[in-house]
């Protein structure tokens, strides 16, 4: 009786001797929290001696990033995992740890490409994607029904359905995000990008004065501005970000909403949704153009380890992630969160089709979600195109200045 | 004394000389002395310039506001009425809610969809029906003043408030027996003896408003103040590039100026402390 005290004594000093305590920073976006108490519930059943404290973070993504500055910038070891947004592995890659060897323990060959570029600087892979956002088309099923119109294809097509349904029902025609924040570049792009046009190319060199280009650049912005201009989107748009606009839609107020996939859940919830089972899903439309193409801005956030943390908790930080981005966990955190996976094979499961049907019918959209410049000075290089084309669509600027304007300014700050 | 040393002179000892430098957070960006060039640079940035011109806009015009309706308030208040303590201490409340939960209040107020007080400009006809106040920038201009007058002149009130208990009665009944009107009562003896408390009142406001940042922020941040594109530099740019020295440089200009008008405010009104 004594040797078997004193054996699981000694067996519980090695464990708790052994054991690691790992802080992460974690979003508390909806249900966001809730979900991962739950997972570090579950994981610790498998490691019982690895303890996950979490750091609730604020939901701006900017205010994040200051914090971030402040504890990376001090050199300090928590938190261990860092939940980083898709914009920053390049301009955080110094501070966290390069887990280049580790690609197929984190079995990144089976996520969806884009993340997984997302998360590569140089060759390297510094962060791992964890879950994925794409700018989505949510429309009005009953009205388009109503009038007998299809789901638009083309940005034009889009402009002459929501004046046409707007004007009938009083309401807005379309609602962007269009403040001047990081919101708007995401918007911007996904013009730019369905007209084929480009601010960087892919080795992050400014294209805008080439020719071809800049006419499609010209043609893209024109299109956006000429929403606002003619009424179909409301001028408030200028002032708007994903809240601004998520209220309005659901309050039945607008034919036609850009937004993340978040908006799913919230606006079918008959609790707080007056258009809930009313909502339809698509693609963003094309460009008028030839060559003009769907295209949705890459979001999404993922997970990195301190540099500064000791090697055990690295250790931890690398097995916490493995489970958090395992399949299992991801289907959990889909249905449960509704933030899409970033692991191709969820989305074909059938629990997920059945919680989020959308998820699994617009997958060509996730895996073709387009990410935004890859570059250490992307807050510079994002802060420039934020102002540069507010102006323009405020009317402080031609299209040719404010192009122009940005095009010597992004030079600048790139060193070309 | 070590204490004031560490907490307030060595951060700003440490700003004046990280602003000779030229650096970043990044690792490897070499620290280089570079003396005064982040100034000269500064003097350059345009956007520089338009924050220093848009703190001091909005410095002159919410202080001078803020001042002249504190002080009417003050008036108001320090006569006798019934409820008077209740209406003193109801007054405050826009100073004791917090600038952020504020600042986003109003932005709602502002909203072009739902907003009221955009409806009411719009059936008053000021604006165009869905003109968004907050995109503009002199709209927003005044509607970022309106909100920190709403705020501030309150506190302002108080300050004064405290400065006008502070005279004996006796003083305005020998003056009535004399035979002073009120506005020469005002002129002579309120004015003179309240000196001290409204300069301490416009020195407070002044060195707040100076640096002010939380409405900005919040509420628009098309409009930038100092403090705003220093948060910009310092926080967005941290780890992008040698930004940390220029940095600093804005936070000095920041200090030198504050320390300006603080200076000639002394200077001006008088002001001794002892």
């Amino acid at each position: 009786m004594k040797k078997i005290l004193v054996l699981s004594l000694v067996i519980l000093m090695t464990v708790i001797g052994m054991s690691v305590k790992i802080t992460m920073a974690a979003g508390a976006v909806g249900k966001e929290l809730e979900v991962l108490m739950n997972q570090i519930k579950a994981f610790n059943k498998i490691y019982p001696d690895i303890e996950v404290q979490l750091l609730p973070m604020p939901n701006s993504s900017t205010a994040r990033h200051d914090l971030y500055v402040t504890y990376l910038g001090a050199m300090t070891s928590d938190p261990d995992i860092l939940m980083i947004d898709v914009i920053w592995p390049a301009e955080f890659a110094p501070f966290v740890l390069d887990l280049t060897k580790d690609y197929d323990y984190f079995e990144l060959d089976k996520f969806l490409p884009g993340t997984v570029k997302s998360g590569t600087v140089q060759g390297k892979i510094v962060a791992i994607p964890w879950f994925t956002d794409a700018g989505l088309l949510y429309y009005r099923k009953d009205l388009l029904k109503k009038y007998g119109y299809d789901v638009p294809q083309t940005w034009k097509e889009l402009k002459t359905v929501a004046a046409d349904i707007a004007s009938k029902e009083n309401i807005n025609g379309m609602l962007f995000q269009l403040n001047r924040y990081e919101g708007l570049v995401c918007d911007v792009a996904e013009f730019v990008h369905s007209y084929g046009a480009d601010f960087l190319d892919a080795n992050g060199k400014v294209i805008i004065g080439d020719k071809d280009n800049h006419e499609r650049l010209i043609k893209a912005l024109t299109m956006l501005k000429s929403f606002i201009d003619d009424g179909v989107a409301p001028k408030g748009v200028l002032t708007y970000m994903e809240e601004e606009t998520r209220r309005p839609f659901q309050n039945g107020e607008s034919v036609f909403l850009r937004n993340w996939p978040y908006v799913w859940s919230l606006a079918n919830d008959s609790k707080q949704s007056k258009i809930a089972g009313k909502i339809g899903v698509a693609p963003l439309p094309k460009g008028d153009i030839e060559g003009g193409r769907h295209s949705a801005t890459l979001g999404g956030w993922m997970l990195a380890i301190n540099a500064y943390s000791s090697p055990a908790e690295q250790e931890a930080a690398k097995k916490f992630i493995k489970f958090l981005t395992s399949y299992d966990q991801q289907l959990y955190k889909a249905i449960n969160a509704g933030q899409n996976p970033t692991r191709k094979a969820v989305y074909s499961d059938p629990k997920l089709k059945e919680a989020a049907p959308f998820m699994v019918e617009l997958y060509n959209v996730f895996i073709n979600a387009e990410p935004r410049p890859i570059t250490p000075v992307y807050t510079e290089v994002s802060d420039a195109i934020q102002r540069h084309i507010h102006d323009f669509l405020l009317g402080k600027k031609s299209v040719e200045k404010a192009l122009n304007d940005l095009e010597s300014e992004l030079k600048m700050i790139i060193g070309q | 004394m070590i204490a004031i040393f560490i907490t307030a002179f060595f951060p700003l000892l440490k700003t004046f000389w990280d602003s000779f430098f030229s650096f970043g957070l990044r690792p490897g960006i070499p620290k280089r002395f570079i003396g005064f060039d982040n100034y000269i640079r500064l003097l350059n940035d345009t956007r520089f310039m338009t924050s220093l011109i848009n703190t001091l806009i909005f410095t002159a015009i919410s202080v001078s506001l803020e001042f002249l309706l504190g002080l009417i308030t003050a008036l108001i208040l320090n006569a006798d009425f019934a409820l008077r303590g209740l209406v003193r201490a109801a007054i405050l409340i826009p100073w004791a809610v917090p600038t952020s939960v504020s600042s986003q209040m109003w932005k709602w107020m502002y909203n072009d969809q739902y907003g009221i007080i955009s409806q009411i400009l719009y059936k008053l006809g000021f604006l165009a029906p869905g003109t968004p106040i907050l995109s503009d920038k002199w709209s927003s201009m005044f509607a970022i003043l309106a909100v920190d007058v709403w705020k501030t002149a309150p506190f302002m009130a108080l300050l004064l408030l405290a400065g006008l208990q502070t005279i004996p009665s006796e003083l305005y009944e020998a003056a009535r027996i004399d035979g002073a009107s009120g506005w020469k009562q005002f002129t002579k003896i309120t004015l003179p003896i309240l000196k001290p408390t409204i300069a301490v009142a416009l020195i407070f406001r002044t060195l707040d408003a100076l640096r002010v940042f939380d409405i900005f922020y919040i509420m628009n941040k098309a409009v930038e103040t100092l403090a705003v594109y220093n948060r910009h530099i310092l926080m967005d740019r941290a780890f992008t590039g040698a930004w940390f020295g220029y940095g600093s440089s804005i936070s000095v200009v920041i200090f030198l100026l504050i320390s300006i008008f603080a200076i000639v405010y002394i200077k001006s009104l008088n002001l001794r402390f002892d």
